[in-house]
């Protein structure tokens, strides 16, 4: 029973951080085919910049989570005037792999920025909550509830955001089918640069969350990236409810493992589970299978 | 669009095409073989073998993503397995390092095959995360392996070696022979395997199956329709890619007398890709061309110490934007315009 409470909030609370590292990363694929390489950078990114806020500028810590959020966005907003519109022009056809790896140059760059600027040694993350709350004989700490409240939080705004808004209707639009976008009159390359701040600034408070559970360090978004790319993998690259849910499944398992063979097995457990459904399916769980034009 | 136009008046002068590499490879093949007589420093025998295997593996990446289109993030895995084994045959069996060398290559390609056998049904980036996550798997399971399968004096050593991995397994047999000058007999031992590899990279590519790889990258439902078979052409580029990359591997344990699981980090295979990235992919001579210039730019940057990787990560950022076809691309484009 103990140990299946620790299972339960160990796997929900890792579950809403990938499930949130992982939206992030499956709208910007979802909506413009790109896999986000920095997505863990802009993760590091956040965590640092509610440390910059909070920590040593003295600001309340909500309003420090909001500066990690703009962070992030901004970072976004950067990636995509400087990298993502000019391939967007000239790679055509090679887009996919072409973005990958200027994606993969900026997250060195950014990592190491924030290596030079606060040095190599793991800070303490402000944002926390401390304390915890029993059921039965089983500890669970209040910081993973406020975890799950506010990663749920935000991905409800972030549905409503998609669902009901204009710009959510653009993201739609030119998710769908871009030409068609453009044709009635959805400015494409002005959603694209929406998309990509949203999923910076999702990708900000997702670096403060998991930099509380953790340390400061400027690979910390590595893990979680790599997490997320396994979500969106199962769940079929782009479909975001199928991401959410393919996180918190998998997480479960991981924790499961973790505690039932030990910590060393839970990640490569993880990823063989993702070879086999794979092989098994190769467009992911709820992927559908992509037509190409010849 | 662009790709026909560009490869169309190619297919015409493959003589002429064919004789500007043998000039290419004559010229660098005189600069590699007049080095170990010019340079005196160990130092720079030591970065000229390190650029060596650089080389070797952006090449073979080069043979699977520049021309057959394959997306795999899992060369380091292959470059370790092959180093890996060529340490684990030595260590454990004793067996000759030249005899290791080639079980480990051979090792690696039946593992690539392997890898490309799971990938078969993937397309684009899905392959670039399944190779990816092979990668990972292997990489977790050595670094957290910690039972004992025998013990040195009072440590514990592991069977993969754990996170230490092999050291002193046996080296090329240099140092006997050669007393202080073995690293150019090291030299010489890489330089003519690299050159093996790029003789037989040359002549797959200009042959039949070369043209398959291509028809595959171009477009494959087309390919596959004029008959081409896709599943054996895709386990062959792996198993070739393979063979190659592991024998560097191999080759790699033994230079430095030691192979461990940071072989497998990021930074390695990011290394490898801007290499590409950065000379042209898809183009012969463009993972030669970047080693030379990402090797300077390192030993450049080497000044500037910590600004290093940002330096590294910018310029593959610039490259894959301001240079999509590689700076061999660029030049090539250049002068096929001159000549019309």
């Amino acid at each position: 029973m103990d140990i299946l409470i620790a299972i339960i909030t160990t796997g929900l609370t890792n579950g809403a951080l990938y499930a949130l590292a992982t939206i992030g990363l499956s709208l910007v694929w979802g909506s413009m085919g790109m896999l986000n390489m920095a997505h863990g950078a802009l993760l590091a990114l956040g965590g640092y910049a509610v440390f910059s806020v909070a920590t040593t500028l003295g600001l309340p810590v909500w309003l420090a989570v909001l500066a990690a959020a703009g962070a992030g966005a901004l970072a976004g907003v950067i990636l995509y005037i400087c990298v993502v519109r000019s391939l967007i022009r000239t790679a055509g056809k090679n887009f996919e792999t072409s973005v990958m790896i200027a994606t993969v140059g900026i997250s060195i760059s950014l990592q190491n920025a924030l290596l030079q600027v606060y040095g190599g040694q793991p800070l303490k993350q402000p944002f926390g909550v401390s304390g915890a709350f029993r059921i039965g004989d089983s500890v669970v700490p209040w910081l993973n509830v406020v975890i799950i409240l506010v990663s749920v939080v935000v991905m409800l705004g972030l549905a409503l955001l998609i669902s009901r808004t204009r710009m959510g209707r653009a993201i739609r639009a030119t998710a769908q089918n871009r030409e068609a976008a453009l044709l009635m009159g959805v400015a494409v390359e002005r959603t694209y640069l929406q998309v990509l701040a949203l999923s910076g600034a999702v990708a900000g408070i997702c670096g403060v969350l998991v930099s509380s559970v953790t340390q400061l360090s400027p690979t910390l978004g590595a893990d979680p990236m790599l997490k997320a790319f396994i979500m969106c993998v199962v769940a079929g690259l782009g479909n975001l409810p199928g991401a959410v849910a393919a996180a918190f499944g998998l997480a479960m398992i991981e924790a499961g493992v973790q505690f039932g063979m030990g910590a060393r097995w839970g990640f490569p457990v993880l990823l063989m589970l993702v070879i086999a459904i794979l092989i098994w399916r190769p467009n992911g769980l709820f992927g559908r299978a992509q037509i190409r034009r010849m | 669009m662009s790709d026909t136009t560009q490869t169309l008046p190619k297919a015409g002068k493959t003589l002429s095409g064919g004789r500007i590499d043998l000039l290419i490879a004559a010229l660098l093949l005189a600069m590699a073989i007049a080095a170990p007589f010019v340079i005196e420093s160990r130092y720079m025998m030591g970065q000229l073998i390190l650029g060596l295997f650089w080389a070797s593996v952006a090449v073979q990446w080069n043979l699977l993503f520049g021309y057959a289109g394959v997306f795999s993030l899992g060369q380091m895995a292959v470059f370790a397995v092959g180093g890996y084994a060529t340490a684990m045959l030595a260590y454990y069996l004793d067996l000759n390092i030249f005899l290791a060398i080639a079980a480990g290559a051979v090792i690696a390609t039946v593992f690539s095959a392997l890898v490309g056998l799971a990938c078969l049904r993937l397309q684009g980036v899905y392959v670039a995360l399944l190779t990816y996550a092979i990668a990972q798997v292997i990489y977790l399971l050595i670094v957290t392996d910690t039972n004992c399968f025998e013990m040195v004096g009072t440590t514990c050593r592991q069977f993969t070696g754990g996170a230490t991995g092999f050291a002193r397994f046996g080296d090329f047999g240099m140092r006997a022979i050669l007393k202080g000058d073995w690293i150019k007999g090291n030299y010489a031992i890489v330089l003519g395997c690299f050159v093996l590899s790029m003789l037989v990279s040359w002549i797959i590519l200009h042959g039949p199956m070369g043209l398959a790889f291509k028809a595959l990258r171009d477009n494959q439902a087309y390919a596959v329709a004029r008959g081409i078979n896709r599943f054996h052409t895709q386990l062959l580029v792996f198993g070739l890619s393979a063979f190659f990359t592991g024998m560097t591997g191999g080759l790699y344990a033994t230079h430095f007398q030691a192979i461990g699981p940071g072989i497998f980090s990021i930074s390695s295979l990011l290394f490898i890709l801007a290499i590409a990235v950065v000379g042209g992919v898809g183009t012969f001579w463009g993972p030669v061309v970047g080693t030379i210039v990402l090797m300077v730019a390192d030993e450049l940057m080497r000044e500037v110490g910590s600004f290093r990787s940002i330096g590294l990560g910018l310029i593959i950022a610039f490259a894959v934007v301001a240079l999509p076809r590689g700076l061999v691309g660029r030049f090539s484009d250049i002068f096929h315009k001159h000549k019309s």
